[in-house]
């Protein structure tokens, strides 16, 4: 029994600083881009960033606890508007309402999980697609608090301070690039930490989970809730910065990017999901020349990329390591 | 030795089908019980009732005097009751090691494990004999040594009582021998009282000092290995009766 050949941990090995090389690179160009590139490749950017957030929290439930989510971008809506409606109707400064629509989408996930997580697999998925969907109906026709399909507008930039000053194109820009760098930092420790081997034991096998003394259902909604925290700070964000709000920016197909993109790069991985975020979001902008068939070239290119590698692309850079050994 | 699980009126019914009926039976600390029984006796349904996994339909399961029956898995899993499965179960992308971690971590969840988790995880290794697999990954092992792993995570929890649900179906006569001289070890020197499903007659009579016999769902006979042996009953639930072929 005990000639079996010690195989490298492919799984846990801890490689740091190889693995933040790609990050690191990523970060080196987003943090020179505005100094030679134009507004628009910022905005497009940004878009990136912020759906590598989306993506990286998303990874947390689907990826590592493991239930299948359609509802995502719904959490990043609801921390959107909380926010901007907050700053507008409420009077609080950005920096008052940023917290506090991460923290209430947070709560609100929790509710919604706690007694939809006791679903399983398909029949939770389907709950959450349906979650998604109303609250784009909710926002579409709220129309008082809302605006609804007339959008929310006069969103203000955060407030400046110590001479930062938010409202400029590259200010706000790396404002953004900061908390992605934290938010995405704070996962990254996540998913290393107790609680992420937690989450993979769930994922990995429920019943032995539970039977070796984790609580499932508790453990289960706390992912579920902290990455939709994090995707309602991220929606706070999001609205500070573009200042104008759209249902249809929530609506159901944002949730699925938000799954294309995290399976385009690997679900389980933090990186996958956050790289595959960007490559979406770069080729979707590419293929804007024809914008009838972009979503059909896209659609075909996934089918491509699953029946070749279901892992994604971290799946194939991990089948090549496991060949150079 | 006291006490340390009594099972009172135990009884576990799906739909209007008996699956335990009324059994008691008493497990002292430190000991070694074996339960056997043909098929459908009900022996696997009395351990997921144990373990939390089913709720009884009624009658008290009573550790270290604490009535635990219907308690959620995890809960019961944490006041000291470890488990293996029928059907091996294995978090198989994680490696040994972190497999290991993760039965410790599941008991004292710490964002970043310390250094006595850490050591807890390397003496584990090394008393089951898994330490040259450490960075294996276990779905790329055999079902013998998942069986192993799986074993060496309830162990890795610290129970005070192991459930072992024919841990070792499947498995050569050398790996038996070795899991035998593992349990024994687990028994004598951490102390950890045993009660063990199992269908190979081997395992039961050479481990277990004390035999509880099912058959559909009813406990049948209880006593030490040879006097259960011998008993008409217990011989009859397996072969069938003497007069249908006489």
């Amino acid at each position: 029994m005990g000639d079996l050949t010690v195989k490298p941990d492919l799984v846990t090995r801890k490689t740091p600083w190889k693995k933040l090389i790609l990050p690191g690179i990523i970060l080196l160009v987003l943090l020179l881009a505005p100094s030679f590139t134009s507004e628009y490749v910022i905005y497009v950017a940004v878009l990136a960033v912020i759906y590598a957030i989306l993506a990286g929290s998303y990874d947390l439930t689907t990826g590592y606890a493991g239930p299948l989510t359609f509802c995502h971008g719904a959490f990043w809506g609801i921390g959107a508007y909380a926010s901007a409606l907050l700053t507008l109707k409420a009077g609080l400064p950005f920096w008052l309402a940023f917290p506090i629509s991460g923290i209430l989408v947070f709560i609100f996930a929790f509710i919604i999980g706690y007694p939809a997580l006791k679903l399983k697999g398909h029949y939770f998925a389907v709950t959450t697609f349906f979650f998604g969907y109303f609250v784009y109906l909710v926002i579409l026709n709220s129309a008082k608090l809302t605006g609804g399909p007339m959008g929310l507008r006069g969103i203000q930039a955060p407030e400046g301070f110590l001479g930062l000053n938010f409202a400029s194109l590259t200010g706000s820009y790396y404002l953004i690039l900061f908390f992605a760098v934290v938010f995405l930092g704070f996962l990254y420790f996540l998913v290393h930490s107790g609680f992420g081997r937690m989450l993979i034991a769930i994922r990995e096998n429920e019943d032995l989970a539970e039977a070796t003394g984790i609580n499932t259902a508790l453990l289960k909604v706390l992912a579920f809730s902290l990455g939709a925290g994090i995707a309602g700070l991220t929606g706070s964000l999001f609205a500070h910065f573009f200042r104008l709000l759209h249902p249809t920016t929530f609506a159901w197909m944002t949730s699925e990017m938000i799954v294309i993109m995290a399976l385009v790069g690997g679900l389980g991985t933090l990186i996958g999901p956050i790289i595959g975020a960007f490559i979406v979001t770069f080729i979707l902008e590419i293929m804007r020349f024809a914008p009838e068939f972009r979503f059909i070239i896209w659609s075909l290119a996934l089918i491509i990329i699953l029946l070749v590698e279901p892992a994604g692309l971290m799946g194939i850079v991990r089948k090549l390591q496991r060949r150079k050994r | 030795m006291s006490t340390l699980l009594e099972v009172i009126n135990l009884r576990k019914e799906f739909g209007g089908v008996l699956a335990v009926n009324d059994n008691n039976f008493i497990v002292e600390e430190g000991s070694r019980v074996g339960i056997i029984g043909p098929n459908g006796a009900g022996k696997t349904t009395s351990f997921n009732m144990i373990s939390g996994a089913f709720k009884p339909t009624s009658g008290k399961i009573i550790f270290q005097g604490k009535e635990i029956q219907g308690l959620k898995p995890h809960k019961v899993s944490r006041l000291g009751i470890g488990r293996t499965f029928q059907n091996v179960r294995a978090f198989q992308s994680l490696t040994v090691y972190d497999h290991i971690l993760t039965g410790i971590l599941a008991h004292n969840l710490k964002l970043i494990p310390s250094k006595e988790q850490y050591e807890m995880a390397d003496y584990i290794l090394e008393i089951t004999n898994l330490d040259k697999m450490r960075t294996s990954v276990v779905g790329d092992l055999t079902i013998a040594l998942q069986r192993k792993i799986e074993l060496a995570t309830a162990l890795a929890t610290k129970p005070t009582l192991l459930l072992l649900d024919e841990n070792m179906a499947g498995l050569t006569y050398v790996e038996i021998n070795e899991t035998l001289e593992l349990l024994r070890k687990v028994n004598k020197e951490m102390g950890i009282t045993l009660i063990v499903v199992e269908h190979i007659m081997k395992v039961i009579m050479e481990l277990c000092e004390k035999i509880i016999v099912l058959n559909y769902g009813t406990k049948i006979a209880e006593g030490p290995p040879q006097e259960v042996a011998n008993n008409k009953e217990v011989i009859e639930a397996y072969l069938g009766e003497e007069s249908e072929y006489a």
